[in-house]
């Protein structure tokens, strides 16, 4: 008699490698055999990640034809089943794994059509956060401005493609329908996707914008971040890019990184 | 000594026919708040943010809502996820719900979530986990569950304890409740073999808070037929006389209708509550008589 957590794990195999020899002995059959009742479980567990999969990719989805993207999707559940309950979470991972996938090889810009998709899928479940005024950061000395460390809304998410993806995705989401071509050399873009109100919306930003929005959300100081934008463009704004971070809505927290020795 | 107090929200529930929420016909019920007893949600559909919570709170300041989690894997030996335990936490904090519940089954083993109600062999070693797996959870969220009998596709040969009297030694260990899916009963006993009336009988009474009632299906397999809990079709005769029983049984405990797959218009669902409360009045009316 195998101990639970032995079973469990001889399961696991059973459902995610299609190895039913840890658990089939276990089964009592009943009538019937004890693969065909593995895979009332297997069947489960697959369908629905991928369906999972498929709302979540519906551009990647039409842009690979749905064969294509069901046999990806079941190697990537394989590879990478979830860690955790809440499946609105899973499919982080799918674009690096589009990325790595040979047979998507051809295909260059699609790992950055999974990229945008999960940031907006990511940008609708994303914690609240209320919108902080310019006013609170009136406390702050000037001589410190430079450590501030803005919070932006859980929602923002940035992404830096050589393809033009905005349109990629405009051509094949869900419910379009047009004969429009794009010209994969016609340049990248640098995507911004947010939550406005109950919308998830996306848009391009300038490139030294974006630098320094990007630099922001991974945490960055206001001088880092600034930097960073400066390194794209000697012209950059910084009054203007804080002013219009706060039009935005994005900034919900604030905080003083340490301060570096002298 | 594992067994604790957990209030007694059950006090306020309103012994009414409830409906599974699910995302196409929300919109629908905020803007036409029809008649309807409780909502249930899945827990773990809203332990982010956004538009979905949104609607949530605006559900919940209408009707009450039961909270019913498919991912805390109260089977699981490797024990539960504390992340997990802090969001359903959180949840329980902002929506106040009614009723707390949760499945006889697990998900998770070393690191990955296994997104099915997985079946659990009925043991002395099951009953020792799942136990303290329950009370640390009723202990961490500050609330009585109650504990759902599971629809199963297969039998584990060292199973020695009958799938109702591990509930019911479950419910006396820990202090759960119990959630009677009759549907899952007579899936069970169907692929399984058993006399669902005789595992209705076997549950003990007074540890029964809820009740589920769902649609099935059956799918051939390997010249022999199973029936899938697919929650896809409306509640099938057997599964209302199962009611029936169970509402003789247990009284008016609050009942839910559920449906998943195929998703009908919110008007068929609200038809099958209907259905449920007709025969729920009956048995009032019945007692009444008795009287």
């Amino acid at each position: 008699m195998p101990a639970l957590r032995e079973l469990q794990a001889a399961f696991r195999r059973a459902l995610l490698d299609g190895d039913d020899g840890g658990l089939a002995a276990f089964v009592s059959e009943d009538g019937m055999a004890a693969a065909e009742r593995l895979a009332v479980y297997r069947n489960n567990v697959q369908w629905s990640l991928a369906d999972m999969l498929r709302d979540t990719f519906p551009a990647v989805c039409r842009l690979v034809d749905e064969r294509f993207f069901a046999f990806a999707a079941h190697e990537f559940i394989r590879m990478h089943p979830p860690e955790r309950a809440c499946l609105a979470e899973y499919g982080a991972r799918f674009a690096d794994f589009l990325a790595a996938f040979p047979p998507c090889r051809e295909l260059a810009y699609l790992p950055d059509v999974a990229r945008l998709e999960w940031l907006t899928h990511a940008a609708a479940y994303a914690a609240d956060g209320e919108p902080l005024a310019p006013a609170a950061l009136a406390g702050v000395a000037a001589r410190d401005t430079p450590r501030l460390v803005l919070g932006l809304h859980a929602s923002f998410g940035f992404l830096a493609s050589p393809w033009p993806i905005d349109r990629i995705w405009r051509l094949n989401r869900p419910g379009a329908d047009s004969d429009e071509t794009v010209a994969l050399a016609s340049g990248g873009v640098h995507l911004e996707v947010s939550r406005r109100g109950p919308d998830v919306v996306f848009r391009a930003l300038d490139a030294a914008v974006f630098a320094f929005r990007h630099a922001l959300a991974a945490g960055a100081s206001l001088e880092t971040a600034t930097e960073a934008a400066l390194t794209v463009d000697a012209a950059f704004d910084l009054g203007g890019a804080i002013a219009d971070l706060f039009g935005d809505a994005a900034v919900i927290a604030f905080t003083l990184a340490p301060e570096t020795a002298p | 000594m594992i067994r604790r107090d957990h209030g007694d929200h059950d006090a306020a529930i309103p012994a009414a026919i409830g409906v599974g929420l699910r995302a196409p016909h929300i919109a629908e019920i905020i803007a036409t708040r029809p008649a309807i007893g409780w909502l249930e949600v899945h827990a773990e559909n809203y332990m982010g943010g956004g538009p979905a919570l949104a609607q949530l709170d605006a559900i919940r300041r209408d009707y009450p809502l039961s909270l019913h989690g498919v991912g805390l894997s109260l089977g699981s030996a490797e024990g539960l996820d504390a992340e997990h335990l802090r969001r359903f936490k959180s949840l329980i904090g902002r929506t106040e719900p009614m009723l707390v519940s949760e499945h006889l089954s697990w998900s998770a083993t070393g690191g990955t979530y296994l997104n099915d109600l997985l079946p659990l062999p009925y043991t002395e070693e099951s009953l020792t986990i799942v136990a303290r797996n329950v009370a640390i959870a009723q202990d961490a969220l500050g609330r009585r569950f109650l504990i759902e009998n599971p629809s199963s596709y297969l039998r584990f040969r060292h199973s020695t304890i009958p799938e109702p009297e591990f509930l019911a030694e479950l419910a006396r260990r820990t202090g759960c409740g119990l959630l009677c899916d009759v549907n899952n009963i007579h899936v069970a006993c169907a692929n399984l073999g058993g006399t669902p009336e005789d595992y209705l009988d076997a549950l003990p009474t007074a540890a029964v808070g809820e009740i589920h009632l769902a649609g099935h299906s059956p799918v051939a397999r390997g010249g022999g037929t199973l029936l899938i809990d697919d929650h896809g079709s409306p509640v099938a005769p057997a599964v209302w006389q199962l009611y029936r029983r169970a509402l003789a049984r247990f009284g008016l405990v609050p009942s839910l209708v559920e449906w998943d797959k195929a998703l009908p218009s919110l008007a068929v669902l609200l038809g099958e509550a209907r259905a449920a409360e007709s025969m729920a009045r009956a048995r009032v009316d019945a007692n009444a008589c008795a009287a």
